[in-house]
């Protein structure tokens, strides 16, 4: 379903050219779950961003389905990221003005996609939310502010779910909540790919995606 | 819907910086509004108050033109004087139904420490210089009684009845009776006989000015031309020209004002870029969030135009309530700043008028949201996500 091959991605700063990525070459297939690990700036995010078409490789060919994504417009690639990808991050970023409900709608909203009531509805409920419909996000414990993200990040039933680091900023328990959702989500049948530092979460995973200074180095 | 109440509520983040922005907004609308309200009303005012004055044209002494626009109905103090002769001609010419002196100065009262604003004139006469006045008492007959505009007198508590003294020019008058209220600078003067006046200022054979009335106002300019060729030193005024040079003092002071609003507005326009260019900037990641969840750049352009769009309305339409709330003391204000403003409502409010005004300041406000909108849609999610 997303195919990576030669990939590589170098940043400039200035004069200084990082690579963050150097010859990547990774096949996630459909209802897989793949967790990445590795130290802090092997490339863990730089990799999700362009799996999740919000960046493009400066080397190499993503190809998503029968799409490649270098060869795709500005709005292909937004079309991309409306349809078929699901973002869940770190820091959650709700926006703390909106409530739950809002938050979750907001994807269908920027699809352009009038999204029922119900539907919402049961998302939150599939991620234990349903009493927390007209919250606002400062109401919320980190736990559940996580699950909103996901919620959220579902909301346009996406084809793969991408999660950097979903349990960085939460405790053991709720770590546990929270990729024990992502596994029942598997278990539904979504794609998932989860980064974490957490080796004993990473192992419960499919297949175990270890990078370093921008290579893989066991897959 | 949603991006409006992301819109409001992006804005409820920093109220006291939204507020102030609103403001700013807001206080130009008014004096935007206010500035155009208030032309209007002044143009019908003062057409109402040429209709209403009982007099065709002013003799005055040549040679000062520009007074004689405030003397008329405002009543400043011209040092020259006409001599009395001048009124016998004038009312010896031909196709005059009336004329009558003025003379108008200022009486000094050091033991209250006021001065007052004195206007000598005919008082037989009152009904046809001063057709629209209505009158609380009597018209003063003796020489030692007078009118009183109803501003003085309120002021001061005084009744018909009442006396005022001078003991400066050892005199003492009773007050006949109180004009009412006219809305006019006649409000502001104490109307005594034209013969207590010349006594009084020492000036026997002397007026400030004579009014005269015609037959036929169409006969005005035949009139005016005859005259001013047969009495030597003598310049002619008419009503018209009077009430033109008003307003194009008015236009002028329109003129600056306006300028002063639209700097106004300028600067409002940059505090709305101001205020947006910080909201864009403290939310950069969640800007790169939403790009992430789907949101274009043109989606993220709309949501912070709509942002800027949604601060100048509210501030426009503030600004609009504070003009017709606050029109009465934009009144006073113009009351006193202008040398002359014909009485009435001077204020009028139009539709068209609020409308344009608050379409003109929205467009500004939305022009100055922008480029804030453009920095924000510029901002690249992975830098602003990085995780
Ligand atoms: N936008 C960027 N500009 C410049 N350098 C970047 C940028 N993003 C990441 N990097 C650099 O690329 C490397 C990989 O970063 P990243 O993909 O964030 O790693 P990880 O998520 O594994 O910590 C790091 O050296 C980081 O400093
Ligand atoms: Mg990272």
């Amino acid at each position: 379903m997303i195919e990576l091959a030669g990939v590589e991605k170098i940043y400039k700063r200035g004069a200084e050219e990082v690579h963050a990525l150097r010859g990547i070459d990774l096949v996630i297939s459909v209802a897989e779950f793949v967790s990445i690990v590795g130290p802090s700036g092997a490339g863990k995010t730089s990799l999700m961003h362009i799996l999740g078409c919000l960046d493009l490789p400066t080397r190499g060919s993503v190809k998503i389905g029968p799409m490649r994504a270098e060869h795709m417009t500005e709005k292909e690639l937004v079309g991309t990221r409306r349809k078929k990808i699901g973002f869940v991050f770190q820091q959650f970023y709700l926006i703390p003005g909106l409530s739950v409900f809002d938050n979750v709608r907001l994807p269908a909203v920027f699809s352009r996609r009038p999204a029922q009531k119900g539907e919402i509805e049961s998302l939150l409920e599939m991620v234990g939310l349903q009493n927390r419909t007209h919250h606002l996000p400062g109401q919320l414990s980190g736990g559940e502010m996580q699950r909103v993200a996901i919620a959220r990040a579902l909301v346009n039933t996406p084809e793969i779910l991408l999660a950097d680091e979903p349990t960085g900023n939460l405790d053991t328990e709720n770590s546990e909540k929270i990729f024990g959702l992502l596994k029942s989500l598997h278990l539904r049948g979504y794609t998932v790919v989860m980064v974490t530092h957490n080796q004993e979460l990473a192992g419960r995973a499919d297949r175990v995606v270890t990078l370093k200074d921008g290579r893989i180095v066991k897959s | 819907m949603v991006f409006l109440r992301l819109a409001f509520t992006n804005l409820a983040r920093h109220k006291t910086r939204s507020v102030l922005t609103m403001l700013g907004i807001a206080v130009s609308a008014a004096v935007l509004l206010s500035i155009l309200s208030f032309n209007k009303g002044f143009h019908k005012g003062l057409e109402r108050e040429l209709q209403r004055t009982g007099l065709h044209f002013m003799v005055v002494p040549s040679g000062c033109p520009h007074e004689v626009a405030s003397l008329v109905l405002h009543g400043s103090v011209i040092p020259k004087f006409l001599d009395l002769s001048v009124l016998e001609k004038v009312k010896a010419a031909d196709d005059i139904e009336f004329a009558s002196p003025l003379l108008v100065s200022q009486l000094p009262n050091p033991e209250e420490g006021r001065v007052d604003l004195v206007y000598g004139m005919e008082m037989q006469k009152i009904g046809l210089l001063k057709p629209s006045w209505e009158i609380d008492g009597k018209i003063p007959e003796g020489e030692n009684e007078v009118l009183m505009g109803s501003e003085v007198a309120s002021h001061r508590g005084i009744k018909p009845g009442s006396t005022i003294s001078y003991p400066n020019i050892s005199r003492t008058f009773t007050v006949t009776g109180i004009v009412k209220k006219t809305g006019s600078q006649d409000d502001a003067f104490i109307y005594i006989p034209f013969v207590t006046a010349q006594a009084v200022f020492k000036k026997p054979s002397g007026a400030t000015a004579i009014g005269v009335r015609v037959k036929d106002p169409a006969l005005l300019t035949k009139i005016t031309d005859a005259l001013s060729e047969k009495v030597p030193g003598i310049q002619i005024v008419t009503m018209n020209q009077v009430m033109n040079s008003i307003a194009n003092l008015a236009a002028s002071a329109k003129a600056l004002s306006l300028s002063m609003a639209f700097v106004a507005i300028i600067v409002s326009g940059f505090g709305v870029m101001n205020s947006m260019l910080m909201a864009v900037f403290e939310r950069t990641q969640e800007i790169g969030m939403m790009r992430a969840i789907g949101a274009s750049r043109p989606d993220i352009f709309r949501i912070i135009l709509k942002e800027a769009a949604l601060l100048t309305m509210t501030g426009s339409l503030t600004g609009l309530f504070l003009s017709v709330t606050g029109s009465g003391l934009i009144e006073a204000f113009v009351r006193k700043v202008m040398p002359y403003v014909p009485g009435g409502n001077m204020v009028s409010f139009d539709a068209g008028i609020a409308l344009l005004s608050i379409a003109f300041i929205s467009f500004i406000g939305i022009l100055s949201g922008l480029y804030p909108a453009w920095k924000a849609s510029r901002i690249s999610p992975i830098e602003a996500i990085r995780g």
